[in-house]
């Protein structure tokens, strides 16, 4: 599914990432843990294509991202779901536009993409809110949707940055519950996060990174 | 469809939530076109004018004396056939003679004695009026100077010469006056979706993130600026047509303009439409120029 090989990357001169090698299969929940500047938003960054690594190869689902051209990136993020710590909504669009925008984007039926927006919606349990406006949701509720859009063209990868970084213990076990059970559908789970109740919930494999370095892997295929 | 309608739907919302951008764009364009408009309405009536006036500039061809009657009536069939001929008017000897007694009639003793007319025949050749150039005219007049039955040919070279340089410098000056404001409208209208462009960086950034190709980013913002163009170019439409209608009154019967005013005329359906797409070519270019600055290199 994911292969990394060497990869490093630099910023200004920094070194962000070293000589990361890793395989990833279909299915798997992946939790990226280590301190802040690490190199775990960056990694998620060179697998969803919105940075080049400076040395190695980086394959999803057999193609090489590293070599990917800028104009074949949306394609590629279109094959995942990306979320973050600070939701990225739309606030003056409503729950359902926002929800719906990546199906726009792919040209679906105003119907099938109806369909699949409810779909989402009552997978993270926002069905009853449609039509509400995003400036008007609590923060808990911003996430469901930002989940809720990640997931509604059903992707084969859902990444995450920090997606409990902004939310109260409570909503963030509600918010990992919701990422264990989309794993459990099948979807591959890659997420970035510093929470140990997440990691404790979510109960998967665990890369460790420092100053670039991984660390550790736990749990990982051999 | 879904998808046409939210670029619509994008385009009018970013209009209305920047209206005092959107209103400058859209004064900005129609000025730059009503300035440009003035110009090309210049240029066209005094390009309609000089079309008529052209129309009167005439060649006299003089064919040589003892010409046949067959050759004279080839002659005359030949240079009715030229594209650059308009009409032709054969005046005889006879006739000539007749026009200089009706014309000087105290003069008519100096022709006693003299027998048969002392005037040649002539062909009078009257351009076509959008025709002529000097080129076209100077070519005519070279074959006719050359033709073995013709002994001489008489135009006045220098005011068809003045007349097609008059057009050329003012051809000239479209260009350049055109261009210059054409520059100042994208310039403008960039602006105006780069404003636009970066209150919505969150939006945009949005869309990437959820694969977005930077076509369907640029869309609403291709709209809108086709938008600001076409709003620009219908209102300086209006700006001419009125200052117009106003200019075509107030000189009416002043004898200054010689009449001239009621010679003008106001662009044709066709042009008014090409004013209008000009305005929309310049606002689809200036959200070009943004877009191709903010999107080509950013993943």
């Amino acid at each position: 599914m994911i292969q990394l090989f060497h990869v490093t990357k630099y910023y200004d001169g920094c070194l962000a990432l070293s000589d990361i090698s890793l395989r990833i299969e279909k299915g798997e929940c992946v939790l990226l843990t280590g301190p802040s500047g690490a190199g775990k938003t960056t990694l998620l960054k060179l697998i969803f294509g919105a940075e080049h690594p400076d040395e190695g190869q980086i394959l999803v689902q057999n193609r090489n991202i590293a070599r990917l051209g800028g104009s074949d990136v949306p394609y590629h993020r279109r094959t995942m779901g990306y979320v973050l710590q600070d939701f990225k909504l739309l606030p003056q669009r409503t729950v359902s536009e926002n929800v719906a925008l990546p199906l726009i984007i792919r040209g679906l039926s105003s119907f099938e993409s109806r369909r699949k927006v409810l779909e989402a919606l009552r997978a993270v349990g926002m069905d009853h809110k449609l039509s509400t406006l995003a400036s008007v949701l609590s923060a808990g509720e911003q996430q469901r949707v930002c989940i809720a859009r990640a997931i509604v063209n059903s992707p084969i990868i859902l990444l995450a940055d920090e997606p409990t970084g902004n939310l109260d213990p409570q909503l963030t076990t509600e918010i990992a519950a919701l990422f264990k059970a989309i794993n459990t559908r099948g979807t591959t789970v890659m997420m970035a996060t510093h929470n140990r109740q997440v990691v404790e919930q979510l109960n998967g494999r665990i890369l460790r990174l420092d100053c670039g370095h991984l660390v550790s892997d736990q749990g990982a295929y051999t | 469809m879904k998808r046409l309608w939210y670029f619509i739907r994008e385009a009018y919302t970013s209009l209305r939530t920047h209206q005092t951008s959107t209103l400058i764009g859209i004064l900005t364009t129609a000025f730059t076109l009503t300035s440009f408009g003035i110009f090309l309405l210049l240029y066209h009536n005094v390009h309609n004018l000089l079309g008529q006036v052209q129309h009167t500039i005439q060649i006299i061809v003089y064919p040589k004396n003892d010409i046949e009657s067959d050759k004279l009536r080839d002659l005359q069939q030949g240079l009715k056939a030229d594209p650059a001929v308009d009409s032709l008017t054969f005046i005889s000897k006879q006739d000539a003679l007749t026009e200089f007694k009706e014309q000087f009639p105290e003069e008519v003793y100096l022709l006693e004695g003299l027998g048969e007319s002392p005037f040649p025949a002539s062909l009078i050749l009257t351009m076509a009026a959008k025709t002529p150039t000097t080129d076209m005219i100077g070519n005519l007049v070279k074959r006719l100077q050359h033709h073995p039955d013709i002994d001489r040919v008489r135009y006045n070279r220098d005011w068809i010469e003045r007349l097609t340089l008059i057009i050329a410098y003012m051809e000239f000056g479209a260009l350049v006056v055109g261009s210059i404001l054409a520059l100042a409208s994208v310039t403008i209208i960039a602006i105006t979706v780069q404003l636009a462009f970066h209150t919505r960086q969150q939006e945009i950034e949005i869309l990437r993130l959820i694969g977005a190709t930077s076509l369907f980013i640029s869309i609403p913002y291709l709209i809108e600026g086709a938008i600001l163009g076409a709003a620009g170019g219908g209102m300086a439409l209006g700006f001419l047509r009125g200052g117009f209608e106003l200019f075509t009154h107030k000189t009416q019967g002043l004898s200054v303009f010689g009449g001239f005013s009621s010679a003008l005329e106001f662009f044709p359906l066709p042009l008014s439409l090409i004013l209008i797409a000009g305005g929309i070519l310049l606002g689809c270019l200036g959200t070009l120029t943004t877009i191709y600055g903010s999107l080509r290199f950013r993943l």
